[in-house]
């Protein structure tokens, strides 16, 4: 590999770096491999690193000699070089445009980072299956853990170890998984403790034109049912587009075949149509005009807060016929790898405290999206502001942190987590030094050696510094499970994503800094008013004279 | 006066309320003069809810349809059959709450309905409320208000060179809609004074309302120059104008109307300053909506915030179609004008737009806000609205006499003041720090405003309160509001001083539905109040410790 050959200008000096609310810098700019940096050359100024893999799209344009490039980020964010010298600037631009759009992923950044900090907890090895599965061993006994995908044949996109009923053995994994999209036979996603229901997920299964049957299929859920129990089969998808997709060899449940699942269709936007919402709204956040119509008409053109709630309403179905009607649910749209988790993940945020703690969350992302199979790298290769033609992007994970952005604004108090923590896991799900996001699936993974390769983003977030900064200072674990409201005048649009680099957020960092300050305080104050009374015991039972009257 | 004939049923048992926020109770009805009461009769409950009839806007009722009835049980007695059928009476209150009460028996219903119907739109002022409220803690002696225009001048030392206290108006004579006492540039005459009101709508010659130190320069406020069709002028509302500019090289007038609008009122006997009469004022035209329009807007906001139809596209388009997220951006980008104008230029500015008693307080106030940190600790806030508000005569009494539910024909009803405390949460929520009060004081301000115990909010102007005693009567909003037990709810526990300007950003982006008032009622909103709740707590157990 030679990143010089892409490289003719190195370095430039006297570029001028304008950024959203921050002075402009003068200073040096220099390309390497993976990075584009500019450093002033001075104390006290604050350098700027960018990734190129960061870099979705860029402009130039000359005045004389004198060039400028925008660069707009993966993050939304939106910088601009004034580069003098016309061929320096083209050079430069050249070459971040090829970096930028490198796709071999052996070549990427987190092969090549060493991390600055001292590992405490290998973030790869935090969250495997085989210690999920010990978790639910405590509570239920009706499970076990299949191997039957460990070298990934029966399921590409599997983990090699995966939660299924007791009484279906691999073979009949092996039959319903050539029954379902993608190899993926429905699989334990959720245990619910308090009163023993399930949720799980797969692919839709291939019934096609004539409505072909999988007498194992049928088995492997319905050993999920407790006897005289119906179930619910959450579809992703509107009746018609499940119809459509027979004619394609997919399908749906009939009522004929699975008699004690009741099937409910709900219309959850995929890919392309996502994608294209996305670039609309970041369009219209930067809309500069001041027209309050024009802001309001784009945002509700761009369909986004619909998406929104048109995910959290069906992941409040499935937890609600999960706790309310006391009914084990399977949900699965076509593939089962991109609406699906975000149904499942979300239903667990509304369900679960322990998914609602910082580690519990990053647990819920391991298991319902990295070892789930959600293609990351195909989905997140471009963002909002990419020119070139989309395949397979979506911002599918992004919409589920906007979701679970809603919950917390709506439940302040029920995360251990803070906004910061979900913009964070965006940033890094499009471009990062770790190698957490990369590949499509745990198979993948596993080629590229990922775990032993490159660092992972939890074993840099788990340690006490960063897990401080991320920490929301309102919590108060609470095990309710917490109903978020779906009423489009309770959902607002997620400005600490969309509207960072638009508004300056001075005021509102010092107040949110103030009442850290508070509530630090305030336990401060706690602990030393339980010490005195601690120490007034101790003297009163040791002295009775001392005793008040 | 005699409320009791307006209440055939003073008293309904087993009615059930229905209200956001509560699971449903059962009790006792209760209607007097001025008050519904309804006190909860179930086991370990003792609910009470106490609603001032005036804060009802609009009350819906339907009943079981009594032919319907009689004929299905065509052998019961009337007494029977009355006293089986039921109705229900829907209360939709100026706060925005909505009700619902299930009355057994059609004729107290209809009883009950009548009553509130009559009651809650008296608009005698000497038999509101506030002239009966007497609570224990208070005394009809106390300070009325938080200060006066003498006051305002003798603590501005800094005035007193160039200015004075002209008492011109003692007796309202020259403008009813003035206070008393006015500060006005000391060359100019009570003589003056007298003719310049002459040739100002409704007698509002322009006076001082702020001085900004730093600089010296002021912003005045007036209504429109009465030149009309023929283009009268008026020598000494020039002079005094000039007087105002003192040598400085030229001053601005923002006027609230586009240039259409001031053109228009000219044929009507209105009009504006001419560039040949005020050669060194540099007008500006800035439209703001007024009047109707924007007592529509409010409906159709509230409309949209009460849609239960759970359509996303359709909640986003009615928001926008309201319009008022519109008429906060032009408030307070005006406002942003008028402040850039004095602090960044350093000129002085006269605001006006027809009246002068509605958008020109509301751009006068903001501009304070924005610029005077004196404007915005909790006293400093209430002395601001008693000023810029109260004494200078906005007229509540007919702003303020429906809200968004009313299905009376509209007279002079306006949200203009509802509208200045949606701008003041604006910059609340841009400048977390910066600002003194709480939420929950433009909460309460916003109700107030419009139902009250106290006396503060009653009428149009100075001269009304004094005809009727309103100071001796009634008791004072800002006074109660600023005692020990009930500051802390409203001062802001994140305050910190700064000296500097707060520039709120008018960007269409930036601006929010002020969720915490037109969202109140639902539960959503109720969590975040919780957390609020919990570091105001934090803060006051401080405050404790500290003393102790």
């Amino acid at each position: 590999m030679e990143f010089a050959e892409l490289i003719k200008t190195p370095r430039v000096d006297g570029v001028v770096l304008h950024r959203p609310f921050m002075p402009t810098v003068e200073g040096t700019l220099c390309l390497t491999g993976h990075h584009l940096i500019l450093s002033s050359r001075q104390d006290n100024t604050e350098e700027l690193w960018l990734l190129h893999s960061n870099i979705d799209s860029i402009e130039k344009r000359f005045v004389g000699s004198l060039g400028t490039i925008i660069v707009k980020c993966k993050d939304l964010r939106v910088i601009q070089l004034d580069i003098p010298g016309m061929e320096e600037c083209l050079n430069i631009a050249n070459s971040i445009e090829a970096l930028s759009t490198l796709d071999i992923l052996s070549l990427m950044y987190p092969f090549f980072y060493r991390p600055m900090f001292e590992v405490i907890e290998d973030g790869w090895k935090s969250f495997l299956p085989q210690d999920a599965f010990k978790d639910l061993e405590t509570m239920t006994d009706e499970w076990r853990l299949s191997e039957v995908n460990k070298d990934f044949s029966v399921c590409p996109s599997y983990p090699p170890l995966v939660a299924v009923p007791k009484d279906v053995d691999d073979d009949i994994l092996r039959k319903v998984a050539s029954f379902r999209h993608g190899g993926r036979f429905p699989v334990l996603s959720y245990y619910h403790k308090k009163n023993g229901m399930v949720m799980m997920r797969s692919g839709q299964p291939l019934t096609g034109t004539n409505g072909r049957r999988c007498k194992e299929d049928e088995k492997l859920i319905n050993a999920t049912l407790r006897p005289g129990k119906r179930g619910y089969i959450i579809d992703t998808r509107t009746i018609n587009i499940a119809q459509q997709a027979k004619a394609r060899g997919g399908g749906f449940e009939s009522e004929a075949n699975y008699p004690q699942w009741r099937r409910i269709h709900k219309a959850v936007e995929r890919s392309n149509v996502l994608q294209e919402s996305l670039i609309k709204l970041v369009e219209a956040c930067n809309d500069q005009s001041h027209s309050m119509d024009r802001w309001l008409s784009k945002l509700e053109a761009s369909n986004w807060q619909s998406h929104v709630k048109e995910i959290l309403t069906t992941a409040c179905l499935a937890a609600q016929c999960i706790d309310r009607e006391g009914a084990s649910v399977l949900v699965h749209g076509t593939e089962g790898a991109d609406s699906t988790l975000q149904v499942t993940s979300l239903a667990q945020i509304i369900l679960d405290p322990a998914c609602r703690t910082i580690r519990g969350f990053q647990g819920l992302v391991e298991r319902e999206w990295l070892q789930a199979g959600h293609p990351f790298q195909q989905r997140c290769a471009q963002s909002a502001y990419s020119n070139s033609k989309p395949r397979q992007e979506a911002p599918v994970f992004l919409l589920f942190l906007d979701c679970v952005w809603q919950i917390l604004r709506q439940f302040p108090c029920s995360f251990e987590f803070s906004e910061s923590f979900l913009v964070l896991v965006f940033e890094h799900s499009y471009a990062s030094q770790f190698g957490t996001f990369l590949g499509n699936s745990t198979a993948e993974r596993a080629k590229l050696s990922l775990p032993e390769k490159t660092v992972s983003l939890w074993s840099w977030v788990n340690r006490p510094q960063e897990l401080e900064r991320l920490t929301n200072p309102l919590y108060e674990a609470n095990s309710l499970v917490i109903w978020p409201s779906v009423a489009p005048q309770s959902l607002l649009l997620w400005e600490g994503v969309f509207l960072r680099w638009n508004r300056s957020s001075k005021c509102l960092d010092e107040a949110y800094e103030e009442m850290v300050h508070i509530i630090e305080y305030n336990k401060e104050l706690q602990n030393k008013v339980n010490s005195l009374r601690r120490q007034l015991a101790q003297l009163e039972t040791e002295d009775p004279l001392l005793q008040t009257p | 006066m005699e409320f009791s004939e307006h209440i055939k049923t003073a008293n309904v048992e087993d009615v059930v309320l229905r209200q956001p926020l509560h699971p449903p109770g059962r009790g006792t009805l209760c209607i007097t003069g001025h008050h519904l009461l309804f006190s909860d009769r179930e086991e370990g409950s003792c609910r009470q809810v106490l609603l001032l009839l005036r804060n009802i806007d609009a009350i819906e009722k339907s009943v079981e349809n009594l032919l319907t009835y009689s004929s299905l049980f065509s052998n019961a007695g009337l007494s029977q059959r009355l006293s089986g059928s039921s109705g229900t009476i829907t209360i939709k209150c100026k706060d925005l709450r909505v009700f619902q009460l299930d009355i057994p028996g059609m004729e107290e219903c209809l009883n009950i309905a009548r009553s509130i119907e009559t009651l809650s739109c008296l608009d005698i002022v000497s038999e509101m409320y506030p002239f009966f409220y007497r609570p224990s803690n208070a005394s009809l002696r106390d300070q009325c208000g938080l200060s006066s225009p003498e006051r305002h001048y003798s603590q501005m030392k800094e005035l007193h060179d160039r200015w004075r206290l002209s008492t011109v108006n003692r007796d309202f004579s020259v403008c009813p809609s003035y206070p008393q006492a006015v500060i006005v540039p000391k060359s100019t005459d009570d003589d003056m004074l007298e003719k310049v009101a002459k040739f100002r709508q409704g007698g509002r010659f322009p006076v001082l309302c702020y001085y900004h130190k730093k600089n010296g320069m002021v912003i005045m406020r007036s209504s429109q120059p009465l030149m009309g069709a023929n283009r009268k002028r008026c020598r000494e509302d020039e002079q005094l104008l000039l007087a105002v500019i003192d040598g400085s090289d030229k001053g601005y007038i923002i006027d609230t109307r586009s240039s259409q609008q001031a053109l228009q009122a000219q044929m009507t006997g209105g009009g504006f300053e001419s560039k040949s009469c005020y050669s060194s004022w540099k007008r500006l035209q800035r439209q703001m909506e007024r009047g109707k329009a924007l007592q529509e807007s409010l409906i159709k906001l509230v409309e949209a915030c009460g849609d239960e139809s759970n359509n996303m596209d359709r909640w986003l388009s009615k928001l926008e179609n309201s319009k008022w997220l519109s008429h906060v951006q032009t408030a307070l980008s005006t406002a942003g004008l008028v402040a850039e104008c004095v602090e960044r230029d350093g000129h002085s500015v006269l605001v006006h737009g027809s009246e002068g008693t509605d958008s020109t307080l509301l751009i006068s106030t903001l501009a304070q806000l924005i610029m005077d940190p004196g404007c915005r600790t909790l006293e400093g806030f209430l002395t601001l609205l008693e000023r810029e508000w109260i004494q200078a005569g906005h007229p509540f009494q007919k702003r303020c006499a429906h809200s968004a539910y009313s299905h009376a024909r509209l007279q002079q009803e306006s949200p203009v003041f509802l509208l200045l405390l949606d701008c003041v949460w604006q910059l609340w929520q841009q400048f977390p720090l910066a600002l003194g009060f709480s939420e929950t004081l433009l909460l309460r301000l916003s109700t107030e405003a419009y139902v009250s115990d106290y006396g503060t909010f009653l009428c149009n102007n100075q001269q009304e309160r004094c005809a009727l005693g309103v100071k001796e009567n009634t008791h004072c909003l800002f006074q109660a509001l600023l005692r020990p037990g009930e500051r802390d709810c409203y001062s802001n526990p994140l305050y910190e001083h700064t000296e500097l300007a707060i520039w709120p950003s008018v960007h269409p982006q930036s601006l929010h539905l002020w969720r915490g008032f037109f969202l109140r009622w639902t539960p959503q909103t109720h969590h975040l109040e919780e957390a609020q709740e919990e570091i105001r707590n934090m803060v006051i157990e401080w405050g404790k410790l500290a003393l102790s």
